[in-house]
């Protein structure tokens, strides 16, 4: 175990961040795909037909990016940024549909039991 | 009996035996003999059979006949071989190798005998396998498929010669089918090899032989089952189960029958949430391959009477269906309105560890001690502060090491089949000697009756009893103590003079051999007293009790009448019998199939069974039942998940989470030293059991009192004892 924690460390050293250079330049990023979809929502809307309106599109926009708000690690923050650029394409595109961005706003969601007593009342768990 | 005749009548099968016996070490290993199977080089015992050589390294040599357990009859000839210079093939399970032997096990001549042999078979077996219940796991249909021709010679398009043979009815569980029997004998060898009935037999020669009955008559042992699993073909099959399933579509789960104390490994077969059958899983410790019919049929009690969803009583004294929050509210506010030594737990002869633990865990953080099991245990003496006082201390295996078993009012043929089988096969093979305190029973075995008088034992103590001197020549006596006989008023004084029996015979018994057993007869006692329950109802019924909890108890050791007024009776359980009818609050539990639970055999073992069926309708896991309820009544355990229960058992016990492993003890000293003061005085009635006879084996708990496959074996029973030829006792 310890050697194998060691190798980790080490690579934590040498591994070099592939595409942004600094925070300064991720930062950067992030702020060019938050602008995007900003902006790409209008048309989402238009060849989409999604029961919400722009406005709480927009809402959900910053909860997403918000909820990476405390990733410190530079890598993480440009695979992020990659997966918004990629998500915002198949958006755009109509490759996503409907129900995948309904899933962001899980209306119908009902969020499973955590503690011991309404997992017990609600059934076999 | 066959006992010493038998083996002189076949040489090779004593020799097999021998090499089977348990620590005989009495002569010098012979010298090995060198073998070849198949170019393979092996050394081996003198007097191994050929198959016995071929196993050993790795190479399977088909058989019907032969069954390792069982002894050797050499007759279905699918094991024969050739044997380099030998002109004829040879019977592989009889014959016993000979130096330098090179035995070949794939030759051209193996092969063909073994399509000869296969051909002759399927000459007279019906070709019904679409219909049969063997179907998917008949020796016959694998080995034809592996051994047999690849064409058939089979010209009779006019079904005119193919053998029929009338069906036998032997009783509610086994189903003959007997135009399928290809004459292996296993059936006839378990019965009066194993079981110890000697009903089955063959009349008839050639193909006219008949394996049956000769007359019509149940076949009456309580493990009568095993046959199902003997019988290579489907000529003997489970009626239970006829016409229900196929081995590949069900789903198997190892688990532990629960319905004796012995604890015998089980594998539950299961489809669509149904349990359909239940076979013995292999454990050389416990039940070998084995298992008794009421751990095997009593399945469909699981199916009836079954305790679904919560209820309560309500004020016309119904009890009426209530969801789980109203039934876990209404017991907390019972438990928490009753003043702590007006509560007591009961836990009946079925519950797992785990909810064993979470009871005692609230109650006592409810300020309360009074937690007993339903099954007495004299508290006299040392009581059960030591193990070796509850345990059967010399294991299940080690029966058959002793030489001399002394059985004190107990009848292990009915309450602990496998028990007795085991004492029954060291009887036949190890020249052990049976003697029996207690009422005159059938054991299957011959024994010594030592008298049925408490005074007997005095005797047998003080050494002024006939049979005391036998008792001191042996070398490794064994004491078997029945649980019924610590019930009595004088249980004390009984077992403080069977412990100082064994006391006594230690000294002449060989160092570090124990003695004293105490055989159980319900699946929990071990696992309750090791955590700490006492046992009887008699101390807690004196108190001014308000609140009682029953965990399982059946067996109405306490009724309403017991509680002062306004009392309330809570049941938790999964079976609708005795005390779920006087509860004023039922809570559904999880039957044994049902839930992942530990229970401790009574040589001390624990074990845990695994959920094969989740719990019908509203019933849930019993441990997680009394930490919800706990969490209600504001005292929260504190254990979320199964880990951590266990982590809870393991602080208490470590052993009960040590799965499969007997865990010892031995204080047998110091206990017969805090006995000593106990009063010694008897009682005049005679010690008695409770199952003397076969019909009083079936139903004895609550999930085989709801069986109806139970009841029709008691009924079948009941029905061959009106009968003309039936005779003797059973």
């Amino acid at each position: 175990m310890g050697s194998r924690q060691a190798a980790v460390k080490a690579g934590w050293k040498q591994a070099k961040p592939l595409i942004s250079v600094s925070d300064r330049d991720c930062r950067t990023r992030a702020l060019q795909l938050y602008k995007a979809w900003y902006r790409a929502f209008p048309e989402i809307l238009r060849i989409q037909d999604l029961p919400v309106n722009l406005k709480q599109c927009r809402e959900k926009l910053r909860e997403e990016f918000h909820k990476n708000k405390n990733v410190t690690d530079l890598r993480v923050k440009d695979l992020l940024i990659v997966k918004g650029q990629q998500e915002l394409q198949e958006f755009s595109k109509f490759w996503s549909q409907k129900s995948h961005m309904m899933m962001r706003f899980k209306e119908t969601h009902n969020p499973q039991p955590q503690d011991f007593l309404s997992k017990f009342f609600s059934g076999h768990k | 009996m066959l006992r010493l005749p038998f083996s002189r009548g076949l040489p090779c099968v004593r020799v097999v035996w021998s090499a089977a016996v348990r620590g005989t070490a009495s002569n010098p290993a012979p010298e090995k003999i060198e073998v070849f199977v198949d170019d393979k080089s092996v050394l081996v015992d003198p007097g191994t059979t050929v198959l016995q050589a071929a196993a050993m390294v790795g190479v399977e040599i088909p058989r019907f006949c032969y069954h390792e357990r069982l002894s050797v009859a050499g007759n279905c000839r699918m094991c024969l071989v050739e044997v380099e210079k030998s002109p004829k093939p040879v019977a592989a399970c009889a014959m016993p190798v000979m130096k330098g032997w090179r035995i070949k096990t794939n030759s051209e001549m193996t092969r063909r005998a073994r399509e000869g042999v296969m051909e002759f078979l399927l000459v007279n077996h019906p070709l019904d396998c679409p219909i049969c219940d063997q179907g998917g796991e008949c020796d016959l249909q694998d080995q034809s498929m592996a051994f047999g021709s690849d064409r058939s010679r089979f010209t009779d398009i006019h079904h005119s010669g193919k053998r029929a043979v009338e069906d036998k009815d032997i009783g509610p569980l086994v189903k003959t089918i007997m135009t399928r029997c290809i004459h292996c004998t296993r059936c006839i060898r378990f019965a009066s090899e194993v079981a110890g009935v000697d009903d089955l037999g063959t009349t008839g020669r050639g193909s006219d032989m008949q394996v049956g009955t000769y007359i019509e008559k149940m076949f009456l042992s309580e493990l009568s089952g095993n046959i199902i699993d003997l019988c290579p073909v489907g000529a003997l099959t489970s009626k239970p189960y006829s016409f229900t399933a196929r081995p590949w579509e069900t789903r198997k789960t190892e688990s532990i029958d629960v319905l004796d104390a012995v604890g015998s490994n089980i594998i539950v077969s299961t489809r669509t949430g149904e349990v359909l059958r239940i076979l013995p899983r292999l454990n050389e410790d416990i039940n070998e391959e084995w298992l008794a019919d009421k751990a095997r049929f009593a399945y469909d009690g699981l199916k009836r009477q079954r305790l679904m969803t919560p209820m309560m009583r309500n004020k016309d004294g119904e009890l009426v269906v209530v969801d789980w929050e109203d039934a876990l509210i209404a017991t907390a506010s019972a438990l928490s309105h009753a003043q702590p030594d007006e509560i007591a737990g009961i836990a009946g002869g079925l519950v797992d560890a785990e909810a064993l633990v979470a009871l005692k865990d609230l109650l006592n953080r409810l300020g309360s001690e009074n937690l007993v099991t339903e099954t007495i245990f004299p508290m006299e003496g040392s009581g059960t502060d030591f193990r070796t006082n509850y345990l059967a201390n010399s294991t299940i295996a080690g029966i058959e090491e002793a030489d001399l078993v002394l059985l004190v009012g107990t009848n292990p043929r009915f309450e602990a089949p496998l028990y007795n089988s085991r004492i029954r096969k060291s009887y036949l093979h190890n020249e052990q000697n049976v003697a029996l305190l207690g009422p005159k029973i059938n054991l299957t075995y011959d024994y010594e009756h030592l008298g049925d008088s408490a005074s007997d034992l005095k005797k047998l103590v003080d050494g002024s009893h006939p049979f005391s001197a036998k008792l001191k020549a042996a070398k490794r006596p064994l004491i078997v103590l029945g649980s019924q006989q610590l019930a009595r008023s004088d249980g004390a004084a009984i077992l403080s003079h069977v412990q100082q029996l064994a006391k006594k015979l230690s000294s002449s018994a060989e160092p570090d051999w124990k003695i004293l057993n105490v055989l159980h007869s319900n699946a929990s006692q071990v696992a309750a007293l090791d955590l700490g329950y006492k046992a009887g109802t008699a101390e807690i019924r004196q108190k001014p009790l308000k609140v009682v909890y029953l965990l399982g108890a059946d067996e109405g050791t306490i009724s309403p009448n017991d509680l002062a007024s306004g009392g309330v009776v809570i049941y938790q359980g999964h079976h609708g019998d005795v005390g779920a009818s006087m509860a004023d609050i039922v809570l559904p539990g999880a039957a044994y199939t049902e839930k992942q639970g530990t229970y401790v055999n009574t040589e001390g073992r624990a074990q845990q069974t695994l959920v094969a069926v989740t719990p019908p309708g509203l019933a849930r896991e019993d441990w997680k039942i009394i930490r919800a309820l706990s969490e209600l009544a504001g005292y929260k355990l504190p254990y979320d998940t199964l880990f951590e229960i266990r982590d809870r058992l393991d602080d208490i016990a470590p052993h009960l989470t040590r799965h499969g492993e007997v865990e010892e003890a031995s204080f047998l000293d110091q206990s017969v030293e805090l006995s000593k003061n106990i009063a010694s005085s008897f009682d005049s009635s005679p010690i008695d059991v409770k199952q003397k006879h076969l019909e009083d084996f079936f139903m004895t708990d609550a999930i085989s009192r709801a069986s109806p496959t139970m009841a029709k074996c008691v009924q079948a029973v009941l029905k061959q004892k009106q009968s003309k030829y039936y005779e003797g006792e059973v």
